[in-house]
């Protein structure tokens, strides 16, 4: 399938938050969402910006039944290990069902991978719910390993090798 | 006992480097401290910083017994959740053994909320390793919420309430 994946812009809130939305739906915890289109744009698109996204698109003859070419997204921020010195989290990965098993998951997170590493970074860190098997299948066989094993949250890192790889376009 | 929190200084790196470094043994894991007091001078102290941090400072006379006022610290970064929004992420806070017990841990960790609030931050998040019991009941005692029981790694938060009494013990310091 054609796509691009590209920085998102102020322009693009209304769809992230949109996704952001489907994504708690999909975490079963749409109640949890209390931001708006709004707070993104000012959050993530002011001078210091609390984070950066990424936007995955599909051209129009591909567009949703609802009229939608952005059809994914990986939101992200610049975080610190007092141990290991950059890092980066990857808060959200997101695809639209429909648009899955079309490479675009792997491409949004490799971007991250890429840019964490095109900033001197040396982690990439994230979180998937337990229950989440397809997820956590996916990030499993991109080489990242489980830091911590629990009864909800996992905290995901890749590194090293694994990274590496990870960021190759 | 009288002491001091403020912002880390670039020429406080190298302490900070010895903080972390001391934190790291406390925690069983020396071996996995990979960078020292230049990336922190790097990383910390350019134009757009990879992490925050606030150091606690006891005047000469109660100077440790090598000779350091810089006694502990607290690194932190800006961190985003995008059910919450704005949220600051506490990485480390650590005090050196000889001066606990004086408020010193509390004062920083309050620093950090009072921080956080100042720029509409809704969470303080951590995290705590689970045999690390004094810390846990530290957490606790202050209103977290242990949101990931695990064999490792906890995953802490303040927000509402008990954020707010955080910030709010901070204006006593």
């Amino acid at each position: 399938m054609d796509f691009s994946i590209r920085a998102a812009n102020v322009e693009d809130c209304k769809d992230i938050a949109r996704m952001i939305v489907e994504l708690a739906d999909y975490e079963k915890v749409t109640d949890h969402v209390k931001i708006t289109q709004r707070d993104l744009e000012q959050d993530g698109f002011s001078k210091n910006p609390f984070f950066h996204g990424i936007i995955a698109e599909v051209p129009e003859q591909l567009r949703t039944k609802d009229g939608h070419t952005k059809v994914g997204y990986a939101l992200y921020f610049y975080s610190y290990s007092s141990w290991a010195g950059r890092a980066i989290y990857m808060e959200d990965l997101y695809v639209m069902p429909e648009f899955r098993g079309k490479g675009i998951g792997k491409a949004l997170m490799s971007k991250v991978a890429q840019l964490g590493l095109a900033a001197g970074c040396n982690q990439l860190n994230f979180t998937v719910l337990d229950w989440n098997k397809s997820s956590r299948d996916f990030y499993m066989s991109q080489g990242c390993c489980d830091v911590t094993t629990s009864m909800g949250y996992h905290c995901m890192r890749c590194e090293g090798e694994a990274l590496q790889h990870l960021a190759q376009p | 006992m009288h002491f001091k929190i403020r912002p880390a200084k670039k020429e406080d790196c190298k302490e900070i480097s010895r903080l972390i470094m001391e934190l790291a043994v406390y925690e069983k894991m020396p071996d996995q401290v990979k960078i020292a007091h230049e990336e922190l001078e790097r990383d910390g102290f350019c134009e757009n910083p990879f992490f925050q941090c606030l150091v606690a400072e006891v005047p000469e006379e109660h100077k440790s017994k090598e000779g350091f006022t810089v006694v502990g610290y607290a690194l932190y970064f800006y961190t985003y959740s995008t059910w919450k929004g704005r949220s600051i992420f506490l990485e480390d806070l650590y005090v050196m053994p000889e001066f606990r017990g004086n408020g010193i841990g509390k004062g920083l960790l309050c620093k950090v909320a009072e921080v956080g609030k100042k720029k509409e931050c809704v969470r303080l998040q951590l995290s705590v390793l689970d045999w690390n019991t004094p810390s846990r009941d530290f957490y606790a005692a202050k209103g977290a919420q242990d949101l990931t029981v695990s064999e490792g790694w906890h995953a802490i938060r303040f927000d509402g309430q008990s954020l707010d009494n955080l910030a709010n013990e901070a204006a006593k310091i």
